[in-house]
């Protein structure tokens, strides 16, 4: 049995008035892709945030790496994706890759920048200001400054958001090269066909809370489907 | 410091690739001494009491929009939060922000000087060069406050408006003093109370650089 890297303990958040989680429990195993699939306001993304020490929990416990996320001592081991690239439009690529390398204080950087590119198929474009990329290249440039350090936790927070059908093949092909390299990959979507076609377990997010969590083995697009609305539509009649 | 010099390296590199800040800043500066110099017939004597308010309210006003466009640029696309994900210490990413926004202030100050010294006809003398310092000092404690107040008001829909709100009552006892210590330097003559002052803007610089960078960490914080 592997060492999980997430635990979650009946994490609780709240801002102000408005309550983002209740209670929510899981564990992540290292080099598992766990899917966490929920609506938009379901509390993924302030789920994302906590684990990644970017939001502290109003109660509850998580450790990643068996370490509190707010010391930021795991942060070299974590990279984050989502539907912000964080990348600047008015620097080359390679700009962009040396300026976040710098940050993460990565070793042989200029070979490493150079391997990245050519993973993600942008070596020919490394002097190409970011501003003249399409949609698919700057995500595929993000995967490149997300792998840059070579972290062993990936957190995408909805990474297939405004990307064309080609772009969203060449990122799945991506992570699918990450899951093989044995990487734990922590993927929140509404998107259930590549989630599930991804994913080794599984957990639903519906109001805030865990409605369900476990395996994908023997489990068709068809039955995650009805499932994921069957626990939607009970959540909908429990307003 | 590497993460400093990153940041630093960084935003220089995107200001002298788009030239935005400097373009506006320069036209905000030229078109406040062009409208004071030809709209009011004004006395030697009063240009002299008046010149120390008029050269940092270029310096001051162009300044804000400098710190506008260095922090959107970390707002486009999530980046200050890409930042805050690296292990980077949350001070150092605070320092690189700030002492490149210092550093972009005073390369426009020095160049703008001169624009005002011929507007003007200010004449010079070995005086003249406190003015140095003062800049220095004055600036430092504008950007100081500007780069966290600039990171706290980046979370909102009315970025500056808020900035100016927030930034206005803190700055103004060092713009005060700035604008004091600049008039006396122009006139050539210094005032008794010109070493004090000039110690009390130190003051104003390191109390609030320390409280900057002590609580930066929790203003990037979601």
């Amino acid at each position: 049995m592997s060492q999980p890297v997430i635990v979650a303990e009946n994490l609780r958040k709240e801002f102000g008035r408005v309550v983002a989680l209740r209670g929510v429990s899981f564990q992540v195993e290292a080099g598992a892709f766990f899917t966490i699939f929920g609506r938009n306001g379901a509390g993924k993304s302030t789920l994302l945030s906590i684990i990644s020490g970017m939001a502290s929990a109003t109660d509850g416990n998580i450790r990643v790496f068996g370490e509190d996320p707010a010391e930021r001592t795991h942060r070299h081991k974590l990279s984050v994706i989502s539907h912000e690239s964080f990348l600047y439009d008015n620097l080359t690529a390679l700009e962009n890759l040396s300026f976040y390398g710098k940050l993460y204080q990565v070793a042989d950087l200029n070979d490493r920048m150079h391997d990245v590119l050519h993973q993600v198929g942008l070596h020919h474009r490394r002097f190409d200001l970011v501003r003249t990329f399409s949609r698919g290249m700057v995500q595929r440039l993000t995967i490149a400054r997300a792998i840059l350090h070579n972290p062993d936790l990936f957190l995408l927070d909805e990474p297939f958001t405004g990307l064309d059908q080609h772009a969203t093949e060449m990122l799945i092909g991506l992570m699918e090269a990450l899951k093989s390299q044995g990487k734990t990959i922590l993927l929140t979507t509404h998107d259930l066909q590549i989630g599930l076609r991804l994913s080794s377990r599984f957990m639903i997010l519906e109001r805030q809370r865990v409605v369900e969590t476990g395996s994908v083995e023997g489990l068709t697009e068809e039955m995650l489907r009805r499932k994921y609305f069957s626990l939607i539509s009970s959540g909908e009649a429990g307003q | 410091m590497s993460v400093i010099w990153a940041i630093i390296r960084k935003d220089f590199q995107m200001e002298f690739r788009t030239k935005e800040s400097i373009t506006a800043m320069w036209i905000f500066s030229l078109l406040i001494f062009v409208i004071f110099n030809f709209t009011f017939e004004i006395s030697r004597l009063l240009l002299l009491q008046i010149s120390g308010g008029l050269l940092w309210v270029a310096f001051i006003f162009s300044g804000m929009l400098g710190l506008n466009r260095s922090f959107q640029v970390e707002k486009e696309n999530g980046n200050l939060r890409g930042l805050s994900l690296t292990p980077a210490d949350p001070g150092l990413i605070y320092f690189g922000k700030f002492l490149s926004t210092t550093f972009f202030m005073l390369i426009f100050e020095a160049l703008i000087f001169p624009l005002f010294i011929i507007f003007y006809d200010i004449q010079l003398s070995l005086v003249t060069l406190w003015i140095i310092p003062i800049s220095i000092l004055g600036t430092l404690g504008f950007t100081s406050l500007g780069t966290i107040l600039s990171a706290v008001a980046i979370h909102t829909k009315q970025q500056q408006i808020l900035l100016s709100l927030l930034l206005w009552p803190l700055i103004t006892p060092i713009i005060i003093w700035a604008v004091k210590t600049t008039g006396d330097v122009l006139s050539g003559e210094l005032s008794a109370a010109f070493q004090p002052v000039m110690v009390r803007m130190l003051v104003f610089d390191v109390i609030f650089t320390t409280i900057s960078y002590l609580l930066f960490e929790y203003v990037v914080q979601e």
